[in-house]
Order: C-alpha cells, then sequence, then structure tokens
C-alpha cells in the first residue's frame, strides 16, 4: 500500500491548513470539504482510503456525514477529528461508524499514525475514549448516586478491559503489547472488537451512560 | 439502566425488575409494566385494574400509588423519589396529608364517609395524580401533555375539531344538568348536606370541562412566556461566561504574544477552564469533594507550575476522604517529579475507581531511571510518595527504566 488517499472535513479553513501542512508528503490529500452535503458528495465519487471528519459542524456535523455514507462506501475509513472531549460526541460519532477518534491537538506524527492505523481498517483509540469505553461498560464503577449498575452493561471481556486500561494510562499498541506479552496484531484485534461492541450493543445503554454524565 | 425490559410484553415470558412501560403506555404505564414484568397480555392487565378500580375506586388508588413509586423503564427514579428528594418537599407532603385528614374529618362530620363516586380513594388518588403532574420528568410530562391534547374533552384549540367540541358541550351540559337537578332535589332541605354537596361538585366539574381549552390555553401561553425568559437569562449567562473568561485570556495573549510559553499556559487554561463548562455543566465531579474533581484541580495547578501537558482520564467517581486525598497528594508527587525529571511534554495521569480499590496511575515517556541506583535527592521524592500511601493502607509501586519512561503505580483499598 502507498501512501493513504485522505480526505479533509472541516469547517474551519484555519484548522484544514493546519492538517494539510502537517500531512503534506506523508499521505496523499485527495479533496477537502467545509459543509456536509459537499463532503459526502465528494467522499462518494473519490472514494479516499480515509477520512478526517469533524465532528461539530453546522448542519448535523460529522454524524450526518457518517450517517449520509453509511452503506454506501463500505470501504472508505472515518478518522473522527475534534476539539471535543464530550463523552456523547465521541460516542455519537463511533457509533455512527467512525474507526476511531483523536482530539484536534494531536501531534503530527500522532496523528500521521491515526490514520495509517485507520487506513489499515484497525481501530484508533486515545486515553480519553478508553476512559470512557470503560466507564460506559464499567460494572460498579461509582460510588454516586446513580450506582444501581446494570450487570448487562458488562459486555467486556478481562483481556479487553485491561487493554482498555493501559491505552487509558497512556500506553501506545505496542507498549500495550509487550506489558502483556502478546503481539501487536492481537492488542489491534482486542481494540477492533471493544469497537464492534461500542457500536453494536444496545443503543439505549450508551445513550442513557452518557446523558448522565452530562445530567447528574 | 433496564434496558433488558422489553418494549412489550412477551407472553408467558416474565421479566424484572418491574418497572412502568414507556413503549406500551396509555396513562401511566402501570399496566404496560405489569404485564411485562408477569408476562401476560396488557388488556388482561387493564380489564383488571378497570374492575378493581369500581371497588370504591381502590383499584385508581393503586394505581396511582404505583405510578409514584414505581420508576419508568427508561428513568432510574422513581417520582415519590423526586418528589421527596429535597428535604424542603417533605414539609408540603405533610400539609397535604393533614388537608386529606381533615377533609376526611370534615366528610365524616357531614355524616358521608363515602360520597358516592366521591370516597377517599378517589381524593387520595386526584392528590397523588397532582403529585405525579409535579414531579414528572420532562419525557413523562411530554407524554401527559400530549395525552391530554389528544383526549376529546380538554383538547386546547390547536387541536380542536368539531367532534371534540361537540362532546364537550354535550358532556358539559350533562354535568351542569345533573348538579342544577340534584341541587334543586334536596335544596331546600338543608338536613340533607351530602347530596348537595355531591351536586355542587358536578356543577363545578361541568364548569371546568366547558372551560378547560381557555384554561389550558392560558396555562400554555405562560409557560410558554417562562420558557422565553429562562432562555433569555441562559443567553445573558453563556455572554457573561464568554466575555469574563475567553475575551480577558485572548487579550492577555494578545498581549504577551512574544513569549510562546506564556501564550500556551494561557491557552491551555482556558481551553481547560471552557471544556469542563461546557461539557461537564454540574457533572458530580464538578462537586469540590469528588476524587476526579480533586486530580482536575491538581491537573491544573502542576500544568501551570511545571509547564508540561497532562493527559487525564478518569473512570469512575468518589467522594473524597483523607484515604483518597492523601492518594491525590502521592499522585501529585510523582506528576511533579515526572515533569521535573523526566523530561517528556506530556504525562498520562490514569484513575479509576472499582468497587474494591482506587487506583492512581502517572505515567511518563521521558528519560526514566534505574530503580537501584537512584540519586539521593530523588529517592527522597520516592520515599515521601510510598510513605503517604502506606501510611493509609495503600501500596505503591514504580516501574522505571533508562529511556523507557516511569509509571507510578499507587493503589488503595477501600473500606467503605
Amino acid at each position: 500500500m502507498g501512501q493513504p488517499r485522505v480526505f479533509l472535513v472541516d469547517d474551519h479553513e484555519l484548522i484544514r491548513s493546519g492538517i494539510r501542512s502537517e500531512l503534506a508528503g506523508s499521505v496523499d490529500i485527495v479533496g477537502e470539504a467545509d459543509e456536509v452535503d459537499a463532503a459526502v458528495e465528494m467522499i462518494i465519487e473519490r472514494t479516499p482510503d480515509v477520512v478526517l471528519l469533524d465532528v461539530h459542524m453546522p448542519a448535523g456535523g460529522g454524524v450526518a456525514v457518517l450517517a449520509a455514507l453509511s452503506g454506501r462506501c463500505p470501504e472508505v475509513r472515518v478518522l473522527a477529528l475534534s476539539v471535543s472531549d464530550a463523552a456523547e460526541d465521541v460516542i455519537a460519532v463511533i457509533r455512527a461508524g467512525a474507526r476511531g477518534y483523536v482530539t484536534k491537538n494531536i501531534s503530527g506524527p500522532d496523528l500521521l499514525d491515526a490514520i495509517y492505523r485507520v487506513a489499515a481498517g484497525d481501530a484508533v483509540f486515545s486515553p480519553r475514549l478508553a476512559g470512557f469505553v470503560l466507564d460506559a461498560f464499567s460494572a460498579g464503577g461509582t460510588t454516586l448516586e446513580a450506582a444501581d449498575v446494570d450487570p448487562d452493561l458488562d459486555l467486556l471481556t478481562p483481556r479487553e478491559r485491561q487493554v482498555l486500561r493501559l491505552i487509558a494510562r497512556g500506553y501506545s499498541y505496542r507498549d500495550v503489547a509487550k506489558e502483556l506479552a502478546i503481539s501487536p496484531k492481537t492488542v489491534e484485534s482486542h481494540v477492533s472488537s471493544v469497537l464492534r461492541k461500542l457500536q453494536l450493543s444496545n443503543r439505549h445503554q450508551l445513550s442513557h451512560w452518557a446523558s448522565e454524565r452530562r445530567l447528574l | 439502566m433496564n434496558t433488558t425490559t422489553p418494549p412489550r410484553a412477551v407472553l408467558g415470558t416474565p421479566f424484572r425488575p418491574y418497572r412502568r412501560g414507556v413503549a406500551n403506555a396509555i396513562l401511566g404505564g402501570v399496566c404496560g409494566g405489569l404485564a411485562i414484568r408477569l408476562g401476560v397480555r396488557e388488556r388482561t392487565v387493564r380489564v383488571l385494574f378497570s374492575l378493581f378500580a369500581l371497588v370504591a375506586g381502590l383499584g385508581l388508588l393503586l394505581y396511582v400509588v404505583l405510578w409514584l413509586c414505581l420508576p419508568r423503564a427508561d428513568e432510574s427514579e422513581a417520582i415519590a423519589h423526586r418528589l421527596l428528594g429535597p428535604h424542603r418537599q417533605l414539609r408540603r407532603v405533610l400539609i397535604g396529608l393533614v388537608a386529606i385528614i381533615a377533609l376526611g374529618w370534615f366528610l365524616q362530620a357531614l355524616g358521608a364517609p363515602s360520597l358516592g363516586a366521591f370516597s377517599w380513594p378517589i381524593w387520595l388518588s386526584l392528590i397523588g395524580l397532582i403529585g405525579v403532574w409535579r414531579g414528572a420528568s420532562p419525557d413523562e410530562r411530554r407524554h401527559l401533555e400530549e395525552l391530554a391534547k389528544s383526549a376529546p374533552i380538554v383538547g386546547v384549540p390547536t387541536t380542536r375539531t368539531k367532534r371534540s367540541f361537540f362532546l364537550r358541550v354535550v358532556l358539559g351540559a350533562i354535568l351542569v344538568f345533573a348538579g342544577l337537578r340534584i341541587l334543586r332535589h334536596f335544596g331546600s332541605a338543608w338536613g340533607v348536606a351530602s347530596p348537595a354537596l355531591v351536586g355542587s361538585l358536578i356543577l363545578i366539574a361541568g364548569v371546568l370541562v366547558g372551560l378547560a381549552p381557555w384554561w389550558l390555553t392560558t396555562l400554555n401561553d405562560l409557560s410558554g412566556e417562562r420558557r422565553e425568559r429562562v432562555r433569555v437569562e441562559e443567553r445573558a449567562n453563556v455572554a457573561a461566561h464568554l466575555h469574563d473568561s475567553v475575551l480577558q485570556t485572548l487579550t492577555l495573549i494578545e498581549r504577551s504574544a512574544g513569549d510562546a510559553e506564556v501564550v500556551t499556559r494561557l491557552a491551555r487554561n482556558q481551553e481547560r477552564e471552557l471544556r469542563g463548562w461546557l461539557f461537564n455543566p454540574g457533572a458530580p465531579s464538578d462537586q469540590p469533594g469528588t476524587y476526579a474533581a480533586q486530580l482536575r484541580e491538581m491537573e491544573a495547578q502542576v500544568e501551570n507550575d511545571w509547564g508540561v501537558k497532562i493527559e487525564l482520564v478518569t473512570v469512575g467517581d468518589l467522594y473524597l476522604d483523607d484515604d483518597v486525598a492523601a492518594l491525590v497528594a502521592a499522585g501529585r508527587e510523582a506528576a511533579v517529579n515526572a515533569a521535573q525529571w523526566s523530561g517528556a511534554s506530556t504525562v498520562s495521569i490514569y484513575a479509576e475507581v472499582e468497587p474494591a480499590t482506587v487506583s492512581l496511575f502517572v505515567r511518563d515517556q521521558g528519560r526514566g531511571f534505574d530503580l537501584e541506583s537512584v540519586p539521593a535527592d530523588r529517592r527522597g521524592i520516592e520515599l515521601s510518595i510510598r510513605q503517604r500511601v502506606q501510611r493509609h493502607g495503600g501500596s505503591v509501586s514504580i516501574k522505571s527504566s533508562p529511556g523507557a519512561g516511569t509509571e507510578v503505580e499507587l493503589v488503595l483499598p477501600r473500606t467503605a
């Protein structure tokens, strides 16, 4: 595989040019869009390997793009990019089909790494996303009032939990593999399976969790 | 939380726990929920409840009590719990109870312990219904409002049809007429006060039914006005906040444009503050006395004082006690240590609250060190971290090797 073909979607020109200059030479940028409809049209037309998608845009934002793309070009993978760390936003884009979530203050090399990983079909979990997932699937982690935890939330295997915990502690995939004495590929597959669970599990419990965090 | 609760009853398959239905609710979802719980047909439960209601309104009372005491399937709190939550509400409930008893006594004095349709279970139910309305969650209230709108008799003008208008007039007329009849029949004989009372009540009901649409419209207008006012206030709050924080910071950044370090620090502070304000309004961890809040404060201080980026991830939370406070303090030392010595630009802090333990990981990917040959000045810091945590019954382990960064793990068993 040569350089991944990347498409940028962000309504801020400043951010797009920043990303463009950071990625220049390392990936093949095949197009940019600053609004939902144009983005959908061009992505379908150009089928890039990876779409860098801003979460917050007018007219529905990243989730609207993902919804419009869903099922139409399965070979296009989406990496969500945002300034927001709100649990709701993170969970919403992942559930809409994004393969990963990074914040805009990510360093150039890390972003590149994430793009390559997504292009290869893997999932990209930042420490914060790993924390959110652990929190959402936690079995009795909290002792604040709303502690009646449904055992069905506890969908993660102990190994997946271990992997997520290490990612949340700031370990790279390679460090995780070394720590658990497994191969990096196995780490990838654990993370991908967590992503799948996140996307497929009962919608209600996750949205409930996200809103609970906000409302309490 | 009750995600496994099916939206409708699965015949022959009972489900726990008993929650009020949402998808199959007509009024409060009490019957629907019971049907799901028992695995029987919704209609069966409803018919039984209706029959039971004919027994002096006892079924109705049972319905209202269940409505108050059971959480909805998609909520975690019952209405009664919500009503009684704040302590000041307790007084209102007590006053309500006293009023009910007084009313019962009054009716007793009139020699009418059960006035036909207006027996005590019905009075209690009506008061319970007021409680339901006051304590209903926004979702449920919307459901009830829609119900009220679609009901033909009290339909507000927007949904009013000829049919509902006709029905209302007829029903109102019948009630007024019945009331007048009873009044005229017994009105002259003051000795028979109770039918007179029934008569007046029916009369009042008739007038109410007639005037309901107008009354509801007024009510709607009022709540619309209130909503508008809340919106304006909210906007003013946002503007004030943006002015106090964001604009000030931008000015400061402009002034110190030459000093990259100061600008970074200002931007980072502002970002953290704005983030907290936008995404965690009123979150439990915003209360100062929790583990996560304490860590966030620590994050801000260390970032400010040492110019490193701290990546803080917390899972779960709990209220602070001496032990947890000591854990945070030790974690702070570890973070400062990492900022000072490791040379890494980012320090990762991961905090997790589990049923049996509270843990804190402080990790950097800096230069690391050889645990065996730690210089004396660093040993002191390590010892103080260790002693602090061990004094509170916890344990510390430090992993480090030259060139591969350092991770300090602090674990505290939970006593409570």
